[in-house]
């Protein structure tokens, strides 16, 4: 089996042209992986931009309106335009593959959903050279985000930029439930479906009842501030905390968004890894949904400090905790498969682990979050940037690399070298956490989130440059990865099908599939369809 | 009666160690399950793939130990509401980026002064956008919204000087917005607010002339002057105040100066412009500022 570049499978027409009308799966998911990359990029940089500004006090290489700019637009990339569409195309690359389906449902209402996505970044990014980038912050707080204190266009293209990415992870959310639901091979019952198929059918339904929300809510800001409402603005009878209920209905799911896929890509690696099947699959599975049915119902501890009723806040502290147990339940799962298993410490499995040890971290400081008074000493603090880096950074980043190792082979014919892979994570590992654990700190010393400075006599500097100097050895870290992507893409070691001895039906095709997916399935018969027709003696139970 | 931010440290340690349990026996557990069953220690993978009771078992001793947190979270809500009886009321507002302290008729800013030993009820209101009042050695935050009026007691006892900062994202100079509450026992508190309560000694010096030339007098008050201006700060006493601008420079002719000559060198973004005065008057109107004590 030979590694063939994705451009030769397509007939006729240029190279570009080819990626512009698309309709193949496979393309569009690299189409959004590209995406995603690109972005993560920008937004990666920005947040380099702030840590040097933060490294020492009372520092000036940027001015606080660039800063507010910066961290504004740091925040709505690495979410919407960075995160979500590199989860989203892993699944739409992966989905059909796993389910032995040739495509996804809608193969053109795919594409739609790509192009809307990426035209809603590029709207937004066009706000740097439109009259200022949004500066709000990623949630945009009215009044702050009105007219009257925010008059530059930035909150205007964030709105627009919002609610068309918005439209197409939308679409692309009823594709891909679509498709799950429909499309699965003879045999793929739902109980047996890939645990990151699960999880996608679960995040995909969480987009499709939180998106809505930010939707509507972006549409009464635009309202407000281009054609004269009143929805959000108190001096008019308005309500400035409806836009934060409406915001966190969206935000809070948005999280869940972003870490459920992460999750199904660690339980499809932790047991080929071990060489066992995954522990306790319905468990697994159920706890997903029990998660994100409880993620609609916490969105108001983002607000424990803004007055709320004491029903509102036992209500949400309780339901808040309460989504810690089906995440822990996850965790002892992964734990267990290891257990007598045979660990291989290639990067995908490193990357596993890692993911866990630092998510636990993020879960344990969430629920921390969840005790009210708790809360009010330290939401709004650096301390709920250190929790939420550990669960996106710590948590989706390393989770999401484990999945690029894990199954870039399959993308493109070619293994990422190992070597590189191994000072990838310990770089990322060592970086990530000299970044991020000194915040909880100095969150508690009093540090608010958001601040383009702070005081020399408050004692926080030294932190600060640390935190700084473990962003500077994530950025080495990114460009030992981005040297092993170029590296191994033209020169890495030729895959072949199935290089992990993997369980599912994406190794049984080629290195990259064709564009058909598959010219034979093997028949379905447990969760392992592969396994079971690589061991006729060791088949799981039908 | 126990200042809330005791109740709260009181929590976090009892939450933290349960938290750091946790974290080493489930950490403990992964580094252990990796190293024990790695490749070169196994040859044949066990074929196990579940547990109902094991799957129960790690539902239920979580459950319970979020239980018993939200009880103890409970205890502490209880104790911060009901146990402080508020023997004082002061009116907080956020402004961009200041803060507005008013204590029956007296009106100050930026800093903040209570009696040590009794419960301070802080009515916390906005002129503008969202902001945070937090004060973390005295207690949780609460945000100003406009609109609406929150509440937040403090209780400080021991005297000294607490550091605090808005904590709600409120536009450009965010952090420049700092609070410094001054516990004070109760005799010297007491002389301070009566020293508020006056009006500003007469000066007729060259720089109150100044002062009540200029623009500084729309947005700025001195009582006992013509000044009357709401905008800005209350000036009355301000040479009795630690820091200018929210905390940006220490208190002082020479940095008054220094602040006058461009409040934007320092805090950019700040509503208040410079005001173009000639050397001279720069001096007179900061040994002005400087001697209203």
């Amino acid at each position: 089996m030979t590694a063939v570049p994705l451009w030769v499978l397509r007939p006729g027409g240029s190279r570009a042209a080819g990626w512009l009308r698309t309709v193949d799966h496979k393309e569009i998911g690299v189409l959004y992986i590209g995406m995603g990359a690109a972005f993560f990029i920008l937004g990666g940089l920005e947040s380099l931009v702030i840590r040097a500004q933060l490294a020492t006090p009372e520092a000036h290489l940027v001015d606080p309106e660039l800063y507010d700019q910066l961290f504004t637009v740091h925040g709505v990339t690495m979410i919407l335009l960075a995160v979500v569409p590199l989860l989203v195309g892993f699944a739409n690359y992966l989905v059909p593959l796993m389910i032995g389906a040739p495509d996804v449902a809608y193969p053109r209402l795919n594409a739609l959903s790509f192009w809307l996505s990426l035209v809603g970044g590029i709207v937004l990014y066009f706000s740097w050279i439109a009259g200022g980038a949004p500066d709000a912050g990623w949630f945009s707080y009215p009044p702050l985000a009105g007219r009257s204190f925010a008059p530059s266009p930035g909150v205007d293209y964030y709105i627009l930029g919002l609610a068309v990415n918005g439209a197409g992870t939308i679409i692309g959310a009823i594709n891909l439930t679509a498709t799950i639901l429909l499309m699965r091979a003879p045999g793929l019952r739902v109980s047996r479906l890939p645990l990151f198929v699960w999880m996608v059918l679960v995040t995909s339904i969480l987009i499709l009842g939180a998106y809505p929300a930010l939707s509507a809510a972006l549409v009464m800001l635009f309202v407000d501030r281009q054609l004269g409402g009143h929805f959000f603005d108190p001096t008019a009878s308005g309500q400035p905390l409806l836009w934060q209920h409406l915001f966190w209905f969206f935000g809070h799911p948005e999280v869940y968004i972003m870490i459920l896929p992460v999750m199904g890509m660690v339980s499809e690696i932790i047991p080929v890894f071990s060489a066992k099947p995954i522990f306790g699959y319905r468990f697994v599975a159920a706890s997903s949904v029990a998660i994100a049915f409880l993620s609609f119902g916490v969105w108001a501890h983002h607000m424990f400090a803004v007055g709320l009723s004491a029903f509102e806040t036992f209500f949400f502290a309780a339901s808040s905790m309460l989504i810690a147990v089906p995440t822990g339940v996850k965790i002892f799962n992964w734990i267990a498969t290891m257990v007598g298993g045979r660990i291989r410490l290639a990067t995908p499995m490193l990357f596993a682990i890692g993911f866990i040890a630092m998510f636990i971290i993020g879960g344990l400081t969430g629920v921390s979050l969840a005790v009210v008074p708790l809360d009010l000493e330290t939401t709004d603090t650096y301390f709920v940037v250190a929790h939420l880096h550990y669960v996106l950074f710590g948590g989706t980043m390393l989770g999401f690399f484990a999945g690029v190792y894990y199954w870039f082979p399959k993308m493109t014919g070619r293994l990422l070298s190992e070597r590189l892979g191994r000072w990838h994570f310990w770089t990322t590992f060592v970086g990530l956490n000299v970044t991020f654990l000194p915040m909880h700190w100095v969150g508690i010393q009093g540090m608010a989130r958001r601040m383009w400075t702070y005081a020399a006599d408050t004692g926080w500097g030294p932190w600060n440059f640390v935190e700084s100097l473990g962003a500077a050895l994530l950025a080495v870290s990114m460009l030992v990865f981005a040297a092993n992507l170029v590296r191994s893409i033209r020169a890495g070691a030729i895959a072949g099908d199935d290089p992990w001895d993997g369980f599912t039906l994406e190794w049984a095709t080629t290195s990259p599939p064709p564009p058909e997916n598959f010219r034979s399935l093997p028949a379905v018969t447990g969760r392992r369809p592969l396994w079971d027709a690589k061991h006729p003696d060791r088949r799981d139970a039908a | 009666m126990r200042p809330p931010a005791e109740s709260i440290g009181n929590l976090a340690v009892i939450v933290g160690a349960i938290a750091l349990l946790i974290f080493v026996a489930v950490e403990g557990a992964l580094v252990y399950v990796v190293w024990r069953y790695r490749a070169s220690r196994t040859t044949t993978p066990a074929l196990f793939e579940g547990h109902t009771r094991l799957e129960i078992a790690w539902t239920a001793i979580p459950a319970l130990t979020l239980v018993v947190v939200f009880a103890l979270m409970l205890g502490t809500l209880g104790e911060i509401g009901a146990a402080l009886e508020p023997g004082m009321r002061v009116r907080a507002v956020g402004h961009q980026w200041w803060w507005e302290f008013t204590y029956g008729d007296v009106v100050t800013a930026n800093e903040m002064h209570i009696p040590v030993g009794t419960a301070v009820e802080v009515d916390l209101l906005s002129a503008d956008v969202n902001h945070s009042f937090w004060v973390p050695e005295l207690g949780g935050k609460i945000d100003m919204i406009p609109g609406q009026t929150n509440h937040v007691r403090l209780l400080a006892r021991r005297a000294g000087v607490y550091e605090g900062q808005c904590a709600e994202f409120c536009g450009v100079e965010h952090a420049w917005m700092r609070i410094r509450v001054v516990a004070e026992p109760a005799d010297e508190f007491a002389r301070w607010l009566a020293a508020q309560a006056a009006p500003a000694a007469a000066a007729a010096t060259d720089g109150e002339r100044v002062f009540m030339a200029n623009t500084c007098v729309s947005c700025h008050a001195i009582r006992g002057t013509p000044a009357t201006g709401r905008a800005g700060p209350d000036l009355t006493h301000v040479g009795a105040r630690a820091t200018i601008g929210a905390g940006v420079l220490p208190q002082g002719v020479a940095d008054l100066r220094e602040w006058l000559a461009d409040p934007q060198r320092y805090k950019p973004g700040s509503l208040m412009p410079r005001v173009p005065l000639s050397g001279a008057d720069l001096d007179a109107v900061a040994a002005y500022l400087a001697a209203l004590r």
